[in-house]
């Protein structure tokens, strides 16, 4: 008879368990006749020290199994269980994805955090069949390595439930510093090729103006070179070190999303090339103050405050050049921006042509900027993500950018422009930018179509700007300078400031524990300390994953309280959040007959109560 | 969408279940990939091409990983269980969201049961098994197969409808003078009237219950039965509302389906007229199988005398013919698992049946068996551990120990008509085995073990199994013995019959919304003694319980299900007190400990389990029995009696208020005036 198996520890360390045990990705597709062998289907597999022909089988079995089981059910296996392991699976075409972590692993956070690596993939490299047509399977697999060394990186038990993002301790930090950080993004913004961005202190979150999953996704890439030794000349006054980019790619929702949101362009400066203002440095380096001045001076220059909504439109259609399959670019330009009707004043053409003039000239420019970096050797920092789209386009894009260099080339095109050499705009892209051999990239059709952007970083010490840009934006000189200058005063103050904030005293473990997960923000408040091998902790933390599991699989569920030997949790949510709450001490000692002086039901009350100076309001 | 699949590793068909649009699904996937029209193959044939993948596959990842799958989940939500008994692999399917990864879970695990109430022992050699649930005839597999369909449709039925089955513990109707009257009747004049007969043929009537419907009425052991345990008297049920289905919960009953309703009054329930005629013709309706080698044996392990190897008989819906089921029995000297029983099913009234069950004369020989088998079993283990063969032939029992025994008993079989060469044959060859030793001497020894196992269940097999006795005088309670007791009880019960099953007595005789306001429900078990309590939730036409009837009773229902399948979750993960807000409603659970004077005893760990565990409740698998093992550890010398309460108010009632009821609720409701004794 068998008997009861009882873990030997009740408590199993839920960090340890969160790490991934077997991570693959397998194409289908190339192995389908007799001869083949399944490890030609291998693209990539996590730990690489696996034998392979264990690599061989656990990929062999799982696809085959969960192509049976597809079959059967004419639809996709989501998760598949073994006894020691749990398996998130994406099936798509002929590519099978399998994470496998420890069966004590919810459900929901092992689906979330396959769907996370996949989508980080595709926001560095683009579709991933087209991403092993272009790289090395080396390549990818560092990559591959990368992203899930990340998302496994450090991060405490709760962020893994979670799925949440790291910001900073907001109670430690005064509130002024937020606003400042949301002003000078605020500020990039007005820049039209500059899309949202966020600002990153140290690997967490100080201000963010994208979705928490795209910050989720910028974030990687930071914290990868934040993590990279520091060149020695490494520092702020060289903007060389500084300022990086990398091509990124967004999904269609993804970036309707971004361009739904409203941007108050109307304060926006004029980040291409005008002719009628002068370019000021220093422009969109403001304060709140300067925000209010230039109010006043804007809108007395028509042709400034209608740029912004013009200067979408070209690119908008850049981006659907961007955008590989032609079918799918001209009928249906991704964005839907709707169009701006013409104005009858006629002084939107000069803009638009010295707008497409910009473009070629920048253009130009950039590619050279790149090719002197190049021959300069400059670029191991960022190497490895260099190239990543592979096509002439973004030669530049994961390059470093010598700012010095573009200066130099901003005097030629100034220069061209006065001239006015005027180059076809359609013509001059044939030219420049050889159709990059992606046509077959999207030829699936459960892929959507991944538009390609860039994502322009701008550090000063643990400080990170990070902006994500028209993929143009590199090769417009005026722009970035404007960015750039207009934004570094502000963020080294922003630096110095959050640099002087003590870490937040770990404080001594008080009589509860709580923790607080805003859904919409996806941010996590609590005053669980992440020390390792928080013993008392424990409980709270496991009864947070169930009741959190419970939570996303019940959507009437409001409150719970549930109570073992060693703790009683009290859970509630809302749309927006979920509260846990854990009161320390009193007797634990119960029947566990219903008895309404037990301290368990007071829990509600007491989280109330006691939350509030968290800024946590139950009521 | 529902399926359950019991495979060989080979991927041959043991068994199989489909509700009619996975059948359908089926066809369609193999029309499709059919080719030319050579018409559809038989079903069999295509659920097994197409699971052939997944079960290989599972193969494949035991031998090679260690390691196999327990379930899966598709994007639009079908679920997969898998589960590997020995070598018999289950599958369990559900694509239209009625039943989780638990309820599949637990669904393989009652069939298992139900396998084993049916074959006893031989389900512990595989090959034996498989070849149990897989007769060679096909007429006899598919008579075989519709019971076991049969058995699992009634269980999912009762596990959907009747809250006994969806907590496993056996409800009461709660009628003090009438139990106990009945007890009385059953103890006094039924049994020892039934014992003192030489009509039944060496049987003797151990257990006799009366059930309205799956509600206990009365129920009487005899003073040297064992307690029947709550797994086994919950499988028990579902045969008996298998064999005579209770149409209470059914809104549109059709007569022409269910045998005991066809007829208007009692005497149409009465079992026919036995004749020895009637004996003839039923033996002449089965296939003759004596002289027919069935099987080819090729593996020499399994090589077994083959004429012993009738294949079993699946009774015709005879009612006199008993059923032979296999229980568990705790006798002073252990517990015996899987032991003989006749069960006797007597339908009194529509709703209403006696069940006996006797113990058969040859019942010694089970526990022989199970003594021997035991033993086999632990020394395989301590080899298969590595243990060095005369080490391990050291360990307790010894097989020293029972050597002599397992000589005697060879020798008695030879005496007997049982086929026992085979067994003498392996048994030498493993007592000269023993002796020697050298290289590969475990690996022999271990295969010598394995041999010696299947083939005591063979000859268990031929005891039990195999219809005994001749047709002239069968082994079992006669007819007209039968006739007799089904009469003594109608003559009983006629009275209270149209009480009995008009009020389908709400079992709580507490009229809560009144004492309770806010209280929509509540079910509390005893699970010391597998006993539930609660307002019946009937939600037919018929039958309108307090919540009223058509759909917010089916809503609470609902929601009471899921309650119970939520809190055992938690439960599994070592939590034993949950309180939920969902929607407007406020849901409770506790789960606690007494000692037998009624105090609240402290409450201790509760073990956390993996998510794959077996499911916890009472039928398949007695989670609540290891449990009180486990936290009697603490408590010796006490006896532990463990209770669960499940409530639903009002969301809008203040807490306070609903612990307030709770805590009444689970005080009342065991008070002993209420709780008559057995």
């Amino acid at each position: 008879m068998a008997e009861l198996i009882v873990t030997s520890n009740p408590y199993p360390d839920l960090l340890s368990a969160f790490v991934c045990n077997y991570f693959f990705l397998y194409d289908g597709s190339k192995v389908r006749g007799e001869s083949d062998q399944t490890r030609e289907g291998i693209c990539y597999f996590y730990p690489e020290e696996t034998p392979l022909d264990r690599q061989e089988l656990l990929c062999g079995q799982l696809a085959g199994a969960g192509r049976c089981v597809s079959e059967l059910s004419s639809s996709p296996v989501r998760i598949l269980n073994l006894h020691r392991n749990r398996f998130a699976i994406r099936m798509e075409d002929d590519l099978l994805w399998a994470l496998g972590c420890s069966v004590e692993v919810p459900t929901v956070s092992v689906c979330e955090l396959l769907d996370q690596l996949i989508n980080l993939f595709c926001f560095y490299n683009g579709s991933v069949r087209h991403s092993y047509q272009l790289n090395s399977q080396e390549t990818l697999a560092s990559r591959w390595a990368q992203y899930l060394s990340h998302l496994q990186s450090g991060s405490s038990e709760l962020q893994h439930i979670f799925s949440c993002l790291k910001t900073i301790d907001s109670t430690n930090v005064d509130p002024l510093l937020l606003l400042k950080a949301a002003l000078i993004l605020q500020a990039c913004q007005r820049c039209p090729l500059v899309l949202a961005g966020c600002i990153l202190f140290r690997g967490r979150v100080v201000s963010t103006q994208m979705s928490p999953q795209l910050t989720m996704k910028v974030m990687v890439h930071e914290s990868g070179t934040y993590t990279k030794p520091q060149r020695p000349n490494g520092q702020s006054s060289s903007f060389g070190s500084a300022v990086s980019s990398t091509a990124v790619f967004l999904t269609p929702s993804e970036l309707q999303y971004l361009q739904s949101t409203p941007v108050d362009k109307d304060f926006s400066s004029h980040s291409t090339p005008h002719k009628n203002t002068p370019l000021k440095k220093t422009r969109l380096s403001r304060t709140l103050s300067d925000t209010l001045s230039s109010t006043e001076s804007e809108p007395s220059d028509p042709g400034s405050s209608q740029s912004p909504q013009k200067l979408l439109s070209p690119h908008l259609s850049e981006s659907s050049v961007y955008s590989s399959d032609p079918s799918q670019s001209t009928p249906n330009p991704p964005p839907p921006q709707p169009p701006e009707p013409p104005l009858s004043n006629g002084k939107h053409s000069p803009v638009e042509e010295s707008l497409e003039e910009s473009y070629y000239h920048s253009f130009h420019s950039n590619g050279e900027g790149g090719s002197q970096i190049d021959n300069g050797g400059d670029s191991s920092a960022f190497g490895e993500n260099s190239h990543l789209y592979g096509g002439g386009v973004d030669g530049a894009c994961g390059e470093e950018f010598n700012f010095r260099v573009a200066e130099e080339s901003h005097d030629n095109k100034v220069s061209e422009e006065v001239s006015g050499r005027g180059c076809g705009r359609v013509q001059g892209h044939e030219v420049e930018r050889p159709d990059p051999p992606r046509s077959d990239a999207f030829e699936h059709p459960g892929e959507s179509p991944l538009i390609p952007m860039t994502l322009y970083l701008h550090r000063v010490k643990g400080l990170v700007l990070a902006l994500l840009v028209e993929p143009h934006f590199l090769s417009d000189k005026a722009s970035m300078e404007e960015v750039y200058h207009s934004s570094l005063a502000s963020l080294n103050g922003l630096e110095a400031h959050l640099r002087s904030v003590s870490p937040g005293v770990p404080g001594a473990p008080g009589p509860y524990i709580f923790a607080h997960f805003d859904c919409i923000q996806s941010t996590l408040t609590s005053n669980l300390s992440g020390r390792p091998g928080g013993a008392p902790e424990r409980p709270f933390v496991r009864a947070t994953s169930l009741l959190h599991s419970h939570f996303c699989n019940t959507e009437t569920l409001q409150e719970a309280i549930i109570r073992s030997a060693g703790a009683a949790v009290y859970g509630t949510r809302s749309v927006a959040q979920e509260t846990y709450f854990q009161q320390h001490g009193g007797s634990l000692r119960n029947s566990g007959i219903p008895n309404h002086q037990d301290s368990a039901f007071s829990l509600p009350g007491k989280a109330r109560h006691r939350l509030l100076k968290h800024g946590v309001n139950l009521l | 969408m529902k399926c359950l699949l019991i495979s060989s590793q080979s991927a041959e068909v043991l068994f199989h279940w489909t509700d009619p649009e996975f059948y359908q699904n089926v066809q369609a996937q193999y029309g499709a990939s059919q080719e030319d029209g050579h018409g559809l193959p038989a079903f069999e044939d295509s659920i097994s091409t197409l699971f052939a993948p997944i079960i290989i596959s599972c193969i494949t990842m035991v031998d090679r990983l260690g390691d196999s799958y327990t379930s899966f989940t598709t994007e639009n939500n079908h679920i997969y269980v898998l589960h590997q008994f020995d070598e018999c692999l289950y599958i369990a399917v559900n694509g239209d969201g009625e039943e989780g990864e638990g309820d599949l879970r637990r669904k393989i695990y009652v069939m298992k049961k139900m396998i084993e109430v049916m074959f006893g022992m031989v389900t512990l050699s595989s090959n034996l098994l498989k070849r149990e649930l897989r007769p060679q005839d096909t007429e006899q597999r598919a008579r075989l197969w519709e019971y076991l369909q049969s058995l699992l449709e009634t269980y999912s039925h009762l596990r959907e409808n009747d809250q006994s089955f969806l907590v496993e513990a056996v409800e009461r109707l709660i009628h003090p003078t009438l139990c106990e009257q009945c007890i009385e009747f059953l103890e006094r004049r039924l049994v020892q009237q039934l014992n003192s007969s030489v009509e039944r043929a060496g049987e003797e009537v151990l257990h006799a219950f009366i059930l309205v419907h799956t509600k206990l009425l009365a129920f009487y052991s005899s003073r040297n039965a064992s307690t029947l345990s709550t797994s086994d008297l919950l499988s028990l049920i579902i045969m008996s509302q298998n064999m005579y289905p209770s149409n209470t919960d059914q809104d549109d009953p059709n007569p022409e389906d269910i045998e005991s309703t066809s007829g208007s009054g009692p005497e149409s329930f009465y079992t026919p007229e036995p004749s020895p005629t009637n004996m003839d013709s039923r033996s002449s309706d089965m296939p003759v199988r004596e002289s027919t080698p069935l099987f080819e044996f090729v593996d020499p392990d399994v090589q077994m005398a083959e004429d012993s190897l009738h294949t079993l008989e699946v009774p015709l819906p005879d009612p006199s013919t008993p059923r032979r089921v296999f229980l568990e029995v705790s006798l002073k000297d252990g517990l015996f698992p899987m032991m003989p029983h006749s069960m006797y099913c007597l339908p009194l009234w529509p709703g209403i049946t006696l069940v006996l069950l006797t113990k058969i004369p040859t019942s010694a020989v089970a526990m022989s068996v199970y003594t021997f088998l035991e033993a086999f079993a632990k020394l395989e283990k301590r080899l298969n551990e590595g243990q060095e063969g005369p080490a391990a032939t050291r360990g307790q029992p010894t097989i020293h120990d029972i050597r002599s025994k397992l000589d005697k008993f060879i020798k008695a079989l030879g005496a007997s008509e049982i086929q026992s060469a085979q067994l003498q044959n392996v048994w030498t060859d493993f007592k000269n085995r023993i002796g020697r030793g050298g290289p590969g001497f475990n690996r022999e020894l271990i295969r010598s073990c394995k041999n010696m196992k299947t083939q005591l269940c063979g000859v268990y097999r031929q005891c039990f199994l195999i219809e005994s006795g001749t047709a002239d005088s069968p082994r079992r309670l006669s007819p007209g013995l039968q006739e007799r007791a089904q009469t003594m009880v109608q003559d009983k019960l006629m009275d209270w019959k149209d009480f009995l099953l008009c009020i389908d007595l709400d079992p709580v005789n507490l009229t809560y919304l009144e004492d309770f306001p806010g209280l929509i429900h509540f079910i509390c078990v005893d699970r010391s003694t597998g006993q539930m309590i609660a307002p019946s939730l009937n939600i037919t036409e018929r039958n309108v319980s307090e919540l009223g009837k058509g759909p917010l009773a089916q809503f609470i229902k609902s929601k009471v299900w899921s309650l119970v399948s939520t809190t055992r979750r938690y439960l599994q993960k070592g939590y034993s007190t949950v309180t939920l807000r969902d929607g407007d409603f406020y849901f409770c659970y506790f789960l606690w400990f007494e000692n037998e004077t009624g105090y609240k005893l402290e409450a201790g760990d509760i073990p956390v389990l993996a998510d794959d565990s077996a499911p916890i409740g009472m039928l398949a698998w007695d989670y609540y029995r290891k449990l009180l093992r486990y936290y009697s550890k603490n408590h010796q010398g006490e006896v532990v009696k463990c209770y669960e309460l499940l409530t639903v108010h009002l969301g809008v009632i203040p807490t306070e208020v609903i612990l307030q009821h709770c805590r009444q609720l689970a005080s009342k409701l065991w008070e002993p005036s209420r709780n008559p004794l057995l």
